[in-house]
């Protein structure tokens, strides 16, 4: 980038030189040229000018200006070489070049130089002298120091636009103590851009104010504003950067590295990469980027913060406590550190870590919201609801405007809401509205999943189990994330699991009881593990459980996954990882689910699953996944990757090979020709067969249809989504009568895709047709997994079992009727009485029969029953 | 316990009188619009239509039927203009005998604006205050009137009146969407369900708490906002209710309103026995209602002993009546 500057400055001097520049425009036009971001031609113009007129104005703009493309050493080499006269008016920006190089107590003394000398700048002196002991020093004094300011404010009459910002700047600060004092910091800076609109920092301290205030689309207004005038900004595009991170945009890395290319030496942009290796386990380019960035400032509490934080993620335990001890030392009031490592653990799963550097935050600082946020959030995570929401009280009463904490306690207050309920190893937490239905079946399949892990695993995660389940998807986003608007369905904490109801997503988006197993496939990740799992593995695993607890739960193939394979978007089984916390296409995260998973699945089936479990133990102890490639399975990481490309190509080498380069999701295409005719110049085609096959099923033209959905099929015999040609085929034999046929080809649909609750709703009917009773129980059983709320289901499954003599079965369901809150309360009461009866539960009968009673008196039949559970004998 | 006490002599009053009692039916279907609305109205209506004869027994003379379109619609009698709505109106209030029952149910469109509420009719629309003006010649009658339309809810202020019972599919004139409740309306006549204290008839309260709850439950399951919420209002106060409780001050006339009359409360008998024996039955299922009404204030052990004890009671003295009367099944 300084060379791209100086290929521009060489033709912009070859127009202008600076010698006509000065005589023409002077020192206004080179700084005209700074803010535009034409810094070479600007620090041309300015060397020619302090050369000529070594005046303090102009070498505070040259130091400046070289310091805005991170040529520190060479600015302070300027400085040091200024007339003595000039010592006072440049203290502050040798204070600030001094800082950014880290001496900070020179930094502290020129500071004190320019504040107490009168210098021009002495208020922004006085100000930097404060921001340092705040984070260097004494925090209480460092406010005191703040509030100085709001004197100075309110006793001038005008102040200039430097000085207004210094205001703003002081009383942002001690927003920390008054929350309205950050919109009197708002006022400052606007007051400051009016009086002198050619200035960037008003706007760009505005952005970065309400970047603090979780306002991140009006801190991109600002920060555009900068970069609209100058596109070369390096701190603005940190801040647009930061700003882009908070409003989940892409593009993230790529502004920062732009930063970077008009300051390569800018501190704050160095450290914000490296945490965004750290957010994706890169820990070697963050290790690269840290290096950097303390070499330019050794004295960087946020770079030491972070190395200390990847330090701690790693493991690496002397390294940790060298610079925690280092920040303690230089900094003893600084509670960021804290709060840095507690939200990158957070990022790697680590709550119970997080909670506890996060109480040393705020043991360090009381007034560190942020600690007490994070602290708050955490607790709630390892499911300490009381001190959670004890320490997120506190934040709220000191930061009453931070979203997290704002959408967290509302939730937590909504707890009332939920029932609670505890077994030896779960305790349940379910809304009152579904608390009856769902808690029978969500512990049935916790029990499952809890026994068939256990066993596999042989390993007991830290009990009991917390299960909380959102009937509204927003809530468990805040759950999650504090925010709304996850794209995920469950989440585990380690020993608490949040996830969606059935009710927090529309009919057939997902099947809630294999979201389950899948987290709870993590609860035994997370703790064999003690929470060191990458997330490649343990989301991989999880699909991979899911793939074998039931048929057709977890991912399936589609079209769209197999064509992005095509396309070379997948990357390598070891390097995975990166496919779930840096993806580079939209699809990536989903894909990577799958991929991961057949990773496992292969894995499984050329080694056992003992390797499986090895790799877990290394993690554990801080091992890497290619070295566990390596030991455990005894190849090369590149040969793993090259074997298992070769595992998947032939796993799917039929639908590979029908799909054509530019097939859709569900395998749609715009042919160029008719349906009919693609098949027939394209019969090795799936989408063109299926396209084929629909146009002749509309057409009434069964037999065709047939044919071309059974050629689709042998193409693609994986495929299992919504247009799967076993849903067509089903259908067709209906229509024709060939029940079993139709059954055979429901059944495959349904072992290939989790979330089709009509398919199995149709399977159930077909089955009780042709007489198989159980077989049409057990197709109903696996539709409550998808929608549980629909009356009719529960009927029938009831009258299944009981024609099965399954009375447990017909009690459950029965029960889940009348936790439908149906409008006959008091027959559905009457028939749960029956079932219980039946089920030999004589006093659950006589209970439910009373209730039947209570509502209608006058119901003959339950009277009936009520003297026959009472001993009256039967009429019947 | 007062207005509870009240509400039950009311309720025993209404009750005995009810065997002796017609009933007279006018269902009114309005334009429908779309052809699928026309076809979902006409269905409604005719639903309606055939429970009252053919399940509630109304005589098929005490049904009157205005349709869009007379001819398409074999059940219909005249077209539904507003100059035939007040012909019909009238026409009852000429048959109907002092305390006779009257059913007034309007399907399809409704539109409110600048505070008027209007049905619209092929012709000229009805509005809320031309056709208060119609009822007043019912009021020797006990009038039920349902408006199931969009916009419904305008209706209420216009047409309520002390002894009338007035149900609105919707809760004031804003609410412009077109409405599910009629459908669940007419479902709890003609379709089983809808009889929830088991007593053999479904009382307007009971439908109305039928469909309102089965209207939730549809926009619920479409995972849509609920644009419709039906009100109840026979106390005459002009403000509908949503929730009506055992002691809520709508939902008393209501309860004891059953259409087509049905099953008396205690059926008519020349034998002397019987006759005692649906006498104490009777006396029970007050008194169960009496101890369900103070659930609230008693120990909860008690309250089911007790409770129980009267249920048994009650049980064998329905085997008494029913072997009185020569059957043994329930």
């Amino acid at each position: 980038m300084r060379r791209r500057h100086g290929l521009v400055a060489l033709i912009g001097l070859g127009c202008l030189s600076a010698a006509e520049l000065s005589a023409q425009q002077g020192a206004a036009a080179a700084v005209q040229l700074l803010r535009s971001g034409s810094y070479d031609e600007a620090i041309a113009a300015l060397d020619d000018l302090r050369t000529a007129t070594p005046s303090a104005s102009h070498l505070r703009w040259y130091a400046r200006a070289l310091a805005e493309v991170g040529e520190y050493e060479q600015a302070l080499e300027v400085l040091d070489g200024a007339p003595a006269e000039s010592g006072v008016a440049l203290a502050n920006v040798r204070g600030e070049l001094l800082l950014a190089t880290g001496d900070v107590d020179e930094a502290r003394a020129a500071f004190t130089r320019g504040w107490e000398g009168g210098a021009p700048d002495a208020y922004p002196s006085r100000l930097n002298r404060a921001i340092l002991d705040y984070d260097y020093g004494d925090r209480d004094a460092a406010l005191a120091e703040f509030d100085t300011f709001i004197d100075l404010y309110n006793s001038a009459t005008v102040l200039p636009a430097r000085d207004l910002i210094a205001v703003a700047r002081a009383v942002s600060y001690l927003g920390v103590t008054n929350k309205d004092l950050y919109q009197d910091a708002l006022r400052a800076f606007d007051e400051a851009a009016a009086a002198d609109p050619s200035s960037l920092e008003p706007a760009l301290e505005t952005g970065l104010l309400f970047l603090e205030r979780y306002d991140g689309t009006s801190a991109d207004t600002e920060i555009e504003r900068v970069l609209g005038r100058n596109p070369n900004h390096a701190r603005a595009l940190v801040a647009k950067a930061k700003a882009m991170q908070f409003n989940g945009s892409m593009g993230v890395m790529e502004t920062v590295e732009k930063a970077l290319e008009t300051n390569p030496s800018l501190v704050e942009a160095l450290v914000f990469k490296a945490r965004l290796h750290l957010a994706a386990t890169d820990y070697e380019a963050a290790a690269e980027e840290l290096e950097k960035a303390l070499e330019i400032n050794p004295a960087s509490l946020e770079a030491l913060s972070v190395r200390a934080a990847a330090s701690f993620l790693r493991g690496d335990v002397q390294a940790f406590e060298a610079d925690r001890d280092h920040v303690a030392t230089i900094a003893p009031d600084y509670p960021e550190l804290f709060n840095d490592i507690a939200e990158l653990a957070v990022n790697h799963r680590k709550y119970r870590e997080a909670a506890e550097l996060a109480a040393r935050a705020v043991e360090i600082d009381s007034r560190s919201w942020r600690g007490l946020t994070l602290l708050g959030q955490n607790q709630l995570r390892l499911g300490r609801i009381d001190e959670g929401k004890a320490s997120l009280e506190r934040a709220y009463e000191g930061d009453p405007y931070n979203p997290w904490v704002v959408n967290t306690l509302r939730l937590v207050d909504s707890f009332e809401n939920f029932g609670v309920s505890e077994t030896d190893k779960f305790v349940l937490v379910l809304h009152d509205r579904e608390d009856d239905l769902l808690r029978t079946y969500v512990e049935e399949i916790a029990e499952d999943a809890f026994a068939a892990l256990q066993a596999r695993y042989a390993y007991t995660p830290p009990l009991p189990i917390r299960i909380e389940v959102y009937r509204d998807h927003a809530d468990f986003s805040v759950r999650t994330l504090g925010l709304p608007g996850i794209g995920a369905l469950g989440v585990s904490f380690g020993s608490v699991i949040a996830m969606d109801s059935p009710a927090a997503k529309r009919l057939g988006e997902f099947n809630w009881a294999s979201t389950l197993w899948h987290e709870m496939a993590h609860v035994f990740h997370l703790g064999l593990t003690e929470h060191e799992v990458p997330r490649w593995f343990s989301e991989g695993l999880a699909v991979h459980e899911q793939h074998a607890a039931r048929p057709g739960w977890g991912h399936q193939p589609s079209p769209g996954f197999l064509g992005r394979y095509k396309a070379g978007l997948f990357l390598p089984a070891s390097k995975l990882d990166a496919g779930f916390v840096r993806p580079s296409y939209p699809e990536q995260v989903v894909d990577s689910y799958f991929l991961a998973s057949i990773v496992f699945e292969y894995i499984e089936g050329r080694w056992g699953f003992d390797p499986i479990l090895g790799m877990m133990h290394g993690y554990r102890d801080g091992k890497e996944t290619e070295q566990l490639i390596e030991e455990l399975l005894g190849v090369e990481p590149e040969t793993f990757d090259e074997d298992f490309d070769r595992y998947f190509s032939g796993k799917f080498e039929t639908a590979l090979a029908a799909l054509g380069p530019a097939e859709g999701e569900h395998g749609e295409s715009i042919l160029p020709q008719s349906p009919s005719q693609a098949a027939v110049e394209e019969p090795g085609r799936f989408t063109a067969r299926m396209e084929a096959g629909l146009e002749a099923y509309e057409l009434g033209d069964l037999d065709e249809a047939e044919e071309q959905f059974r050629a689709a099929l042998r193409l693609f015999p994986e495929y299992g989504g919504p247009s799967s040609p076993y849903w067509y085929l089903a259908l067709i034999h209906e229509r024709r009568g060939e029940l079993e046929r139709a059954a055979q080809a429901l059944a495959r649909l349904n072992a290939l895709n989790e979330s089709n609750y009509e398919a199995r709703l149709k399977q159930s009917e077909i089955l009780e047709e042709l007489g198989d009773t159980e077989g049409a129980a057990s197709a109903l059983e696996s539709a409550v997994f998808i929608y549980p709320y629909e009356f009719e289901l529960h009927e029938r499954l009831a009258r299944l079992h009981t024609e099965l003599g399954q009375h447990e079965g017909r009690v459950r369901e029965r029960k889940a009727i009348l936790a439908l809150d149906p409008v006959d309360r008091a027959s559905a009461f009457y028939e749960l009485a029956l079932a219980q009866q039946a089920a030999g539960q004589r006093s659950e009968a006589r209970r439910s029969v009373m209730n039947a009673l209570e509502i209608a008196p006058s119901f003959d039949e339950a009277l009936e029953l009520l003297l026959e559970l009472r001993g009256g004998g039967s009429e019947r | 316990m007062r207005p509870l006490a009240y509400a039950l002599v009311l309720l025993g009053a209404l009750a005995a009188g009810a065997a002796a009692q017609s009933t007279h039916v006018l269902v009114v279907r309005g334009i429908g619009g779309d052809p699928e609305y026309r076809a979902t109205f006409t269905e409604w209506a005719g639903s309606f239509v055939t429970a009252a004869g053919e399940r509630l027994g109304v005589p098929a003379e005490n049904i009157v039927y205005l349709a869009e379109r007379p001819d398409d619609d074999p059940l219909a009698g005249e077209r539904s203009t507003r100059d035939n709505v007040e012909l019909a109106v009238a026409e009852i209030a000429q048959r109907a005998a002092s305390g006779d029952r009257v059913v007034i149910l309007f399907i399809g469109h409704g539109s409110y604006n600048r505070g008027e509420s209007r049905f619209n009719l092929p012709g000229p629309d009805l509005s809320s205050a031309e056709f208060s003006v119609l009822l007043d010649q019912l009021s020797d009658q006990r009038v039920v009137f349902v408006n199931s339309t969009s916009a419904s809810g305008g209706w209420l202020e216009d047409v309520s009146a002390p002894g009338r019972t007035i149900i609105t599919g919707t809760k004031t004139g804003m609410e412009r969407n077109e409405t599910v409740f009629g459908g669940y309306f007419v479902a709890a006549f003609s379709e089983d369900g809808a009889d929830v204290d088991k007593d053999g008839q479904t009382s307007m309260l009971e439908a109305f708490q039928y469909a309102t709850r089965e209207v939730t439950r549809a926009y619920e399951t479409d995972g849509k906002l609920q644009t419709e919420h039906a009100l109840l209002d026979d106390n005459g106060d002009g403000e509908g209710s949503t929730e009506i409780g055992e002691d809520a001050l709508d939902g008393q006339l209501a309860r004891a309103f059953v259409l087509g009359g049905g099953a008396a409360a205690t059926p008519q008998t020349d034998d002397p026995v019987l006759a005692r024996l649906y006498g104490e039955r009777a006396e029970l299922e007050r008194r169960v209602t009496e101890l369900r009404a103070i659930k609230d204030t008693m120990d909860p052990e008690r309250y089911e002993s007790e409770l129980e004890e009267l249920l048994l009671e009650l049980a064998l003295k329905n085997r008494e009546i029913r072997q009185r009367e020569g059957g043994t099944t329930p």
